[in-house]
């Protein structure tokens, strides 16, 4: 089993300044999962409660030299706890800044490189299983090792790689929150309400967001939103009703669905704005299985989607709603 | 069968100002509320365990429209810290807000809904109950011809008391004529006294009343609730709270809160921009003091 690559500058600052802490806040741990030509960060995909997410990259977008052999289709897959690599990843950047990099020096000789190792820790007699981080320098080194967790077993490669097909179901309609941040606006306020939210998505284009409690009902929605997939035009009868009648009959229609998710789990999923995303579509699986957030990335200069790059959640459902 | 119309719709402008007006009286996570609302406007109130009270106003003036079409004054019973919670979800930084309250809904609800954009839409439906009578109808009334009271800067006044925290006891509160100041003390495990001199720190105390010498006792963590939750707005604004010693010992403080400027022209603030009184909300708390004369009883 060999990995090794060097990540370019891009990567880094990919990786450093926006996908790492988005993904930090899904969790602390997660896998990380080498394929031929793609690296994948992967969230709860094989235990079912929390919120699913998978940033996928293609290999040129993070890494040049990208060298990857084992025995199981050249694919490895171990954990690795999101806070030790960004730090990693942070300590080399600023070492490598320090060491001159950056600055018309040739590049060449200045670095990222990453590595799968096994090595003997202090205090250990059992060699343990590293990602390395090394930067060389004219003069000096710096190397630092991240533990992982022992690569997992063909068994559970092909596992998680069907969870992770089964994750790339994309739900037959799909709108466009074309602001994140109003949208995490209220939801941070919203989340001292209340603890469940009902959300429902329309074919016409509607998003609505709603906490209903014994002592409250609390709702926001969007409408007129950018629809991907499916769509229907709104009956004139109801463009006048309220959010909660629109919603209910478009319910009845078969227009919309509604699931009920964990506001907790909703307020997480947003965080993900820290990768700088520049839109996020919401929809809700077949049979309402799960609510999916899909994060889109623009070529830089561009508004044409970058397909190197992907992010997206899929929330828990926590009471299948109405449908 | 009452007519069909809503007592009731009212249009606000400016959220936050609502927000930090009642924010101001929350001293605790579960308060339940009374709403009163007539001509004039809206009043606000909490109390707890008959020794401490508050109250906001919001006069009619504040509110971008008033529609009120009830017979006698509606009153009902809210959760404080919903109906605060409920506002800031409406208060998105950075665009103007102009809400719709309306009561009652079909189901006594007290209705709240977004009315400044037509593709994003905020609303709410809060549940009302029959509020109990006040228990504690406090009668505040002047403590002789002459007033007893003094202003002083908001800010001075909540680090007073933020301070007095330390020693652990109840707090008290004495006025001087002679000469003219104003103390607070508290005695617990450790001494702490604050003096506000009227002729030295004319920047600290605006105005002072006083023409017999008169002390009382307060529980620290009423006193504590009147100068908690005081908006930065009004530290910003630079005010001032008055303090006014009643018969009995019973306190009143009175802040004023700016429910603020809109961005747009707004009927009763001039072309000058100065901010007429009926932007601010009047918000006052009346504490009893530890040991209460009952007005009826004592002298």
């Amino acid at each position: 089993m060999k990995f090794k690559a060097f990540l370019t500058d891009n990567g880094t600052s990919l990786l450093e300044k926006r996908f790492l802490p988005a993904l930090d806040k899904m969790g602390k741990v997660c896998h990380l999962y080498f394929t031929r030509d793609h690296t994948i960060f992967l969230h709860n995909l094989l235990n079912g409660d929390g919120v699913q997410s998978i940033a996928q990259f293609r290999k040129e977008a993070l890494f040049d030299n990208y060298r990857i052999s084992s025995q199981n289709d050249d694919r490895i897959a171990f954990t690795i706890d999101l806070s030790l690599l960004q730090r990693a990843i942070r300590s080399s950047v600023s070492i490598y800044a320090e060491m001159g990099g950056g600055d018309g020096v040739d590049t060449g000789s200045n670095r990222l490189q990453i590595k799968l190792v096994k090595k003997l820790p202090p205090n250990s007699h059992q060699p343990l299983p590293f990602l390395t981080f090394e930067s060389k320098g004219y003069k000096s080194a710096v190397i630092q090792d991240v533990p992982i967790s022992k690569p997992l077993s063909r068994a559970d490669v092909l596992e998680l790689q069907s969870a992770l097909d089964m994750a790339q179901d994309l739900p037959r309609t799909l709108v466009q929150v074309p602001d994140l941040n109003q949208l995490q606006n209220y939801v941070d306020r919203m989340k001292h309400v209340g603890d469940l939210l009902n959300i429902s998505i329309s074919k016409y284009g509607d998003l609505h967001v709603q906490i209903s409690t014994t002592l409250i009902t609390l709702g926001a929605e969007f409408r007129k939103l950018l629809v991907v997939g499916e769509q229907v035009e709104v009956p004139a009868e109801d463009r006048d009703l309220s959010a909660q009648s629109r919603t209910q009959r478009a319910v009845q229609r078969g227009d919309a669905q509604t699931v009920q998710v964990s506001m907790k789990h909703f307020a997480k999923s947003l965080q993900c704005h820290l990768a700088k995303p520049d839109c996020a579509f919401y929809g809700i699986a077949q049979e309402g299985a799960c609510l999916t957030v899909i994060f889109q990335f623009f070529i830089p200069g561009s508004r044409q989607n970058d397909k190197s790059i992907s992010l997206h959640c899929r929330l828990p459902v926590l009471d299948p709603g109405s449908s | 069968m009452s007519s069909s119309g809503p007592d009731l719709v009212c249009q606000l402008d400016n959220v936050q100002g609502m927000v930090d007006a009642l924010t101001a009286v929350r001293w605790k996570r579960h308060q339940d509320a009374v709403m009163e609302l007539s001509e004039h406007g809206v009043v606000l109130i909490v109390e707890e365990t008959r020794c401490l009270q508050a109250k906001v106003y919001l006069q009619r003036e504040l509110f971008v429209q008033y529609e009120y079409s009830a017979q006698g004054r509606p009153r009902f019973g809210v959760s404080l810290g919903l109906f605060v919670d409920c506002l800031n979800t409406f208060s998105v930084p950075g665009r103007s807000n102009m809400i719709e309250i309306r009561y009652p809904g079909p189901d006594m609800q007290l209705l709240l809904k977004s009315v400044d954009s037509m593709d994003a839409c905020i609303y709410a439906e809060i549940r009302t109950r029959i509020p109990d009578t006040i228990s504690w109808d406090y009668n505040f009334e002047p403590a002789g011809s002459t007033p007893l009271s003094f202003t002083v800067k908001s800010a001075a006044l909540k680090e007073a008391i933020d301070d007095l925290e330390w020693p652990g006891s109840s707090i008290q509160l004495t006025l001087e004529p002679v000469p003219p100041s104003v103390t607070f003390r508290g005695e617990g495990h450790g001494d702490l006294q604050i003096d506000f001199m009227y002729y030295v720190n004319t920047d600290l105390l605006i105005a002072f009343h006083c023409d017999h010498r008169v002390s009382y006792r307060y529980k620290y963590k009423f006193l504590r609730a009147t100068t908690s939750n005081i908006p930065s707005s009004v530290i910003r604004d630079n005010r001032g709270s008055k303090l006014t010693i009643g018969r009995g010992g019973m306190l009143k403080v009175q802040h004023l809160v700016s429910v603020a400027k809109p961005s747009i022209p707004h009927p009763y603030v001039d072309s000058a921009g100065h901010q007429q009184p009926s932007r601010i909300a009047y918000i006052e708390f009346f504490v009893k003091p530890e040991e209460y004369e009952d007005i009826q009883n004592g002298s």
